[in-house]
């Protein structure tokens, strides 16, 4: 009968959270839009009162040993039972569209409470014009693509799942072309057309899953999504392995030259970046989270070899390339 | 005399800049990969010499997407991919301009102008989540159509390419 009531209210959950992410997707809500309103309303508390009241959250990524322990310790004990009870609520194995979408703003809104966009709207459509018509090239066209620049003189980019991307004020001044934006931005739709962060992400629900960290009487649709971006919007900048960046170089040329580009706009971008020190604040963390250039350059470089002999007429439009008010 | 001597001095004054104007500077380079030189920038040319990885060369002149460069016995074209441009070391023209240009010149720290600061780790970890700005962003979205007619506009035109796959060398 408890487990009765309990399906009944996590099945109601999912429904909301649906109904969240379809209004946060700007479509409209069939059923309940009154509760999904209060969901929309929690869910922005929640992540608010996760940040809040935790100024320094354990990431369970600084803590590899005692999470690695208590998921054994959940393994052995319920995982089954904890697991049902909380877990319908956003389907971590396999998330829908919608729900990617609603993950992926929650992230970007932090990434922008890091660092709000350049107040300069020609700049803003320009880059999305760009960034739309390269994704278009992608494996996954039909996402709602949104790319924004960001007030930060660092160099750095950034993509979160279902389609957010962007990039900093400090690495567009160093473009020089239309093509090397479109080869930017190419390697930021890639990270989300592979899903690399939302795999991060869902490696590290499983472990909180396992862990009980949701499995709280009153764990919400909305906490879920909080806990699991916990360290805000660090995780579009996180560390991938070495390969999902090799990766996404190569799809980032790729969808750069189905578009129409010359292809060498990345690999222009990575000799400029080559050549910045490594004790530069600006690309710090751009360091931190990426091989270094070179060996991305080589890499690209291996992976061309002579691919490009026949890629001719393809365009920089420098002409037309938007240049910076400031 | 002085009248003769005017177009001479014109001639050699005139000299370095000739010199800037036909190469893309006598830049520095170093192979990212074992290569050979061609005689001609194409793939089909005769092969003149070649290069191991990390070898340093000097970048003569650009042509397409080929690069020709010397090394220390010979002359030749590569594929601009094999050739990372400037010198290994951190303090070539190029970074230094770069550096000046964006206010980061010599210390190493930010110099910002505008007061903004950086986006480091810990600033993305505290971030809060701002409604209005992503609202914002959302409100620049463009549908496939719209990019479309941007691409148009350039006349940019889509080939057939496939994905790149990973190259021999790419475990790394």
């Amino acid at each position: 009968m408890r487990a009765l009531v309990k399906n009944k209210q996590s099945n109601l959950a999912h429904k909301n959270l649906l109904t969240a992410s379809l209004l946060a997707g700007l479509l409209s809500a069939l059923s309940l839009p009154s509760a999904a309103f209060d969901l929309k309303g929690a869910l922005k508390d929640a992540v608010q009162k996760e940040i809040g009241q935790k100024p320094e959250p354990v990431t369970p990524a600084e803590t590899p040993n005692s999470n690695a322990s208590a998921v054994d310790a959940a393994t052995t004990n319920n995982t089954t039972t904890s697991a049902e009870a909380t877990q319908p609520a956003f389907n971590w194995k396999n998330p829908s569209k919608d729900e990617e979408i609603a993950l992926g703003r929650e992230i970007a809104g932090n990434l922008l409470g890091a660092a709000p966009l350049v107040k300069d709207a020609a700049l803003q459509k320009y880059v999305n014009a760009v960034g739309r018509w390269v994704a278009s090239q992608s494996e996954r066209p039909d996402l709602p693509w949104r790319f924004g620049v960001l007030e930060s003189d660092d160099l750095n980019a950034f993509a979160a799942p279902g389609g957010y991307i962007m990039l900093t004020k400090g690495l567009y001044r160093q473009l020089t072309n239309e093509a090397q934006l479109a080869g930017v931005l190419g390697h930021e739709i890639a990270h989300v057309v592979k899903k690399h962060q939302l795999k991060v992400l869902q490696k590290q629900q499983l472990l909180n899953a396992g862990a009980g960290f949701l499995s709280g009487k009153y764990a919400k649709d909305n906490e879920l999504i909080s806990k699991a971006i916990g360290s805000g919007a660090e995780i579009s900048a996180r560390s991938l392995d070495k390969s999902a960046e090799y990766e996404a170089d190569r799809l980032g040329l790729s969808y750069a030259t189905r578009a129409g580009y010359e292809p060498y706009g990345l690999p222009d971008v990575l000799q400029v970046l080559g050549h910045s020190s490594k004790n530069d604040d600006s690309v710090a963390l751009l360091f931190k989270t990426h091989p270094h250039p070179d060996e991305r350059l080589s890499a690209l470089s291996d992976a061309v070899g002579s691919r490009l002999d026949s890629v001719k007429n393809g365009k920089t439009l420098e002409n037309r390339f938007y240049q910076l008010k400031n | 005399m002085i009248k003769n001597l005017k177009p001479l001095l014109i001639t050699i004054l005139m000299l370095p800049m000739l010199h800037v104007g036909f190469s893309i500077a006598a830049e520095t380079g170093s192979a990212l990969k074992n290569d050979n030189l061609r005689a001609e920038p194409y793939a089909d040319a005769k092969i003149a010499g070649n290069f191991t990885r990390g070898e340093s060369l000097v970048i003569l002149q650009k042509k397409g997407a080929w690069l020709q460069v010397k090394t220390k016995k010979n002359t030749g074209w590569v594929r601009l991919l094999s050739v990372k441009r400037g010198a290994a070391t951190t303090t070539n023209k190029t970074a230094g301009a770069l550096a000046v240009a964006s206010g980061r010149a010599g210390t190493g720290q930010v110099v910002s102008t505008t007061g903004v600061r950086g986006l480091s780790e810990q600033d993305l970890k505290a971030a809060k989540f701002n409604e209005s700005e992503i609202k914002t962003l959302e409100s620049y979205t463009l549908s496939a159509e719209q990019g479309r007619q941007f691409a148009n506009a350039g006349k940019l035109k889509t080939i057939a390419f496939a994905n790149l796959k990973a190259g021999k060398g790419d475990s790394k």
